[in-house]
């Protein structure tokens, strides 16, 4: 993208102040999104972002600066900015950059440019037809078509020099139910590191179909109780309740600012022993995957969690320094415009051994939560609030009913304790996670899981 | 600046036979700085450059943007756009024309700030945390001490030969601290904003912000019920920034704005004039003209409480057969919308002290949460968190917590029997002064 002299003059002026480490990040992407509403192609929009961002450390402290004139006049000029917020006491040469590209597992077979516009559009619509033909309760049904490229260069002081390209598609597929003034939502958003093979796999009426089937079950089925219960959750999306409640507070963000529950807990058993839970960045082809992180470290398989105990945390280059272990390949942004901070990648607790069924049968009343929801977790304490999307009562070891309105109350460090039973379907599900580095693609997930006592709020009086 | 790459879009568009188009083109810089501790917390600096392209094929648009300027990146984003246009169902009429120009000079760009030495920045924000710190031992943190400036250059050229540009400038100090005592915490803040680096003056700004997390300190509950209660000009204008979507044509037409069939209409107590003035006298919005390059002007949307107008771009303003009122907003990567330049109440005669005596007791309000949530900007309903004082025989008597204030907002404004002559701008451009509402729920 740009000269590697170029780069060493922009590196060594951003350390010319006396920083410890300094670091340019250049990406070019170019993405395209695609809109369906009111049975129709709403909007159509694509662009090229272009530009770069440079980071120096001085101690623990990082400062950042981004710009989108990436001439070398630009750049300097952007490297001057950030050594000015402070005089540092080291004076370092930077080491001459050689370059190492990795090899990619993730392989891309069909560009998004050799496919034609008309293709994705008949999808589109076909996704939505199956959907509206589910049910006449289908009052709207909303669709995201997302495809992009991203190219990124990454250099710094250390003489690291390195490049990577991350192919994305998605579908996101939200069906809304009506019914009098009542209104529920049944969404599916499929997405991988890959090009069109992956759109071209999907099965656009099992989209339509199983959103709005969700969306109706919901807006027919009666009031979840209240109370505390044994809850089933089910696979994939419900891996989100450890992605919220655990994964955040194991990311060097946290950790080292002391914010995290988990901050002195390596080594220590923090979870039920029948817990595995893992941060893997390597599965190829997979929606959080990459061949290397934003700092240029190549990622990795990283075990948090092992049979209980506390393994490791997510750490990136700068929460590597402040807690003295190295990075794991962690540090992620959203582009450019951001600062590079520790975040996960794919995220699950791993299978286990025993059945649905089993599980199903231990219970004599409870709820079967079998997709989860959005929710939110309260960053100090761990508490958490999540919706149910499509929620079961279990009476007498059965799943008897399809409830709506339930939300699951915890906390992520007591949840983690009263997971007793672990199934062996594990799956993942897509999803963008938002935090200080910005809105990145992470996958959560998690195989049909039994936790023994959880609050339920519901509408409904304790039955 | 960037004549050539505007030049070089025509001489494509002709290529490509497309006949309605306009290019919209922003620069900005920022830089901020914040310190915690003595220490630089955080310290920003951007330089950022995007293009976008709007092309118009029989009353379909379509959009695209690059943030690249080379021939090659502007040749393909204006392929992507007619792409775009060539896939889209949903047809709407878009007006371009070359749109005269205004003839008042503005004065909304000051080159000095361009050499302010970013030591300058960095010891003016130390001042406001230290200024904050030192009023007095109650004052525990100061969680936010920022200076920041921006610059930003806009140019806008169409189909019909309309090529017009301008940039704008402007900084800004803010402070926001913590007092404790006992196990009792508020907080307070101030902001200034400017186009001269002189002006922001930490000793004001952190004084203010101090003096206002202290006075809340030893508040008391208060009964609900029903009183007469006192926004302050900040909480005013929070007010306005919360609820002005109700004016914009856009939400109207999508029948979202409860002022939807009342144009004309005596719609709130007729002292009140809200007024959106985009050639205001050092407004932060102030600017020639808007995002469409339709020229800028000043709308009376409430005159002596009757709806005269609401926000327009063109393509609304085509809908409803009138003018824009110069309100089209985008950004280089978003499609046209609407919002607001310099939009305010227009403030009254009376003094504050005026408004306190107006009746035997009432509540003054100078803090709300929950905007978000607790607002309903299609209903006008509100429900918001407060802080603020409990007055009486005209004058504060002590400060209260822990209440809601509840009502909506259209009822809200036909019951303003007082307006106060302290107009404040917020940093987003939309100002207030205090106002007195006779009637509103209270619980606590």
């Amino acid at each position: 993208m740009i000269k590697k002299s170029i780069i060493e003059r922009v590196l060594q002026k951003a350390l010319s102040n006396g920083a410890d480490f300094s670091e340019l990040f250049l990406e070019d992407s170019i993405s395209s999104t695609i809109q369906l509403l009111d049975s129709k192609i709403v909007k159509s929009i694509n662009g090229n972002d272009y530009g770069a961002g440079i980071r120096v450390f001085y101690g623990h402290k990082a400062i950042y600066a981004f710009t989108n004139d990436v001439s070398e006049k630009g750049l300097l000029k952007a490297a001057e900015a950030v050594n000015k917020a402070q005089i540092g006491d080291k004076s370092l040469e930077i080491i001459d950059l050689t370059e190492i590209l990795y090899d990619s597992p993730h392989k891309i077979l069909i560009p998004f440019d050799s496919v034609p516009h008309q293709d994705k559009i008949a999808l589109i619509h076909l996704i939505d037809s199956a959907s509206r033909n589910f049910s006449a309760y289908i009052s709207q049904v909303s669709i995201n078509y997302l495809e992009k490229v991203q190219q990124v260069m990454i250099a710094n002081s250390e003489g690291l020099f390195t490049q990577d390209q991350r192919t994305y598609a998605r579908v996101y597929v939200s069906s809304i139910a009506h019914k009098d003034n009542q209104m529920q939502t049944g969404s599916e958003g499929p997405g991988a590191l890959m090009g069109y093979e992956f759109i071209n796999n999907l099965n656009p009426e099992e989209l339509g179909r199983t959103t709005a089937e969700r969306a109706v079950k919901m807006l027919l089925a009666d009031y979840a109780p209240s109370g505390k219960f044994p809850i089933i959750i089910g696979n994939a999306f419900g891996g989100v309740i450890f992605h919220e409640a655990c994964g955040h507070s194991l990311e060097t963000t946290s950790v080292a600012k002391g914010a995290s529950v988990f901050a002195d807990k390596l080594e220590t058993q923090i979870a039920n022993s029948c817990l595995t839970a893992i941060d893997d960045g390597t599965i190829p082809n997979k929606w959080g995957s990459s061949t290397i992180d934003d700092e240029g470290s190549p990622t990795k398989r990283t075990v948090l969690i092992d049979k209980g105990v506390l393994k490791s945390f997510m750490i990136d280059k700068l929460g590597g320094i402040k807690i003295g272990i190295p990075s794991t390949g962690s540090g992620r942004r959203q582009s450019y415009k951001f600062a590079p901070t520790s975040r996960m990648r794919n995220t699950y607790i791993d299978t286990g051994t025993d059945t649905i069924d089993d599980m199903i049968s231990s219970i004599n009343y409870g709820i079967y939560a079998k997709k989860m929801g959005g929710g939110s977790v309260q960053p100090g304490t761990g508490d958490f609030n999540f919706s149910v999307g499509e929620g079961y009562l279990i009476e007498n070891g059965k799943v008897s009913k399809p409830v709506r309105g339930a939300t699951l109350i915890g906390n992520g460090r007591d949840i983690l304790k009263k997971i007793s039973m672990i199934s062996n379907d594990l799956e993942m599900a897509e999803g963008m996670c938002g935090s200080q580095s910005g809105s990145i693609p992470t996958c959560v997930g998690q195989p049909t899981i039994k936790v023994d006592e959880i609050v339920v709020g519901g509408r409904k009086k304790n039955a | 600046m960037f004549e050539k790459e505007f030049q070089h879009i025509q001489e494509l568009a002709k290529k490509h036979g497309i006949q309605h188009y306009d290019v919209y083109l922003s620069k900005s810089k920022a830089f901020s700085v914040k310190i915690f501790r003595r220490d630089i917390d955080s310290f920003n600096y951007s330089d950022s450059i995007g293009l976008g392209i709007r092309v118009v094929l029989d009353d379909i648009t379509g959009y695209s943007y690059t943030e690249k300027l080379d021939r090659e990146s502007l040749e393909s984003a204006l392929l992507n756009a007619i792409k775009n246009a060539k896939i889209v169902d949903f047809k709407e009429k878009v007006v371009l024309e070359n749109y005269p120009s205004i003839n008042e000079d503005l004065d909304i760009y000051n080159k000095d700030l361009l050499g302010i030495p970013v030591e300058d920045k960095i010891k003016k924000a130390k001042e406001l945390e230290k200024i904050a710190l030192d009023y007095d031992k109650r004052i525990v943190n100061v969680p936010h001490a920022l200076i920041g400036d921006n610059e930003s250059f806009f140019k806008i050229a169409n189909s019909s030969g309309l090529n017009k540009e301008y940039s704008t400038n402007a900084c800004y100090g803010f402070s926001f601290c913590l007092a404790k005592e006992g196990e009792e915490t508020k907080s307070g803040y101030f902001e200034a904003l400017s186009r001269d680096f002189n002006d922001i003056k930490p000793q004001n700004i952190s004084n203010e912000a101090a003096q206002k997390a202290l006075e809340l300190l030893g508040a008391r509950e208060i009964k609900s019920g029903n009183y007469p209660i006192l926004f302050n000009n900040e909480m005013a204008a929070t007010l306005l920034s919360t609820f002005w979507r109700i004016f914009s044509a856009k939400i109207v037409q999508e029948g979202q704005s409860l002022l939807k069939g009342q144009l004309g209409n005596n719609i709130t107590h007729s002292i009140v004039n809200i007024i959106d003035d985009a050639l205001l006298n050092n407004g932060y919005n102030t600017r020639p003209f808007d995002d469409e390059g339709y020229p800028s002007q000043k709308t009376e949307l409430i005159s002596d409480g009757v709806l005269q107008s609401f926000l327009h771009n063109t393509i609304t303003a085509l809908k409803d057969d009138t003018n824009s009122t110069g309100n089209a907003s985008r950004s280089y990567k978003s499609t046209i919308n609407i919002s607001p330049s310099n939009l305010y109440i227009k403030p009254g005669l009376s003094s504050k002290n005026d408004l306190y005596s107006k009746f035997p007791k009432c509540l003054e309000i100078v803090q709300l949460s929950g905007m978000h949530s607790g607002c309903n900007t299609i209903s006008g309903d509100f429900s918001m968190g407060a802080q603020g004082f409990y007055c009486e025989n005209g004058q504060r008597k002590y400060p209260i917590h822990n209440f809601t204030v509840s009502g909506n907002f259209l009822q809200l404004m036909k019951q303003i029997v007082g307006i106060a002559a302290d107009l404040k701008f917020k940093l987003s451009a939309i100002g207030a002064p205090s106002i007195l509402v006779e009637d509103l729920s209270i619980s606590g």
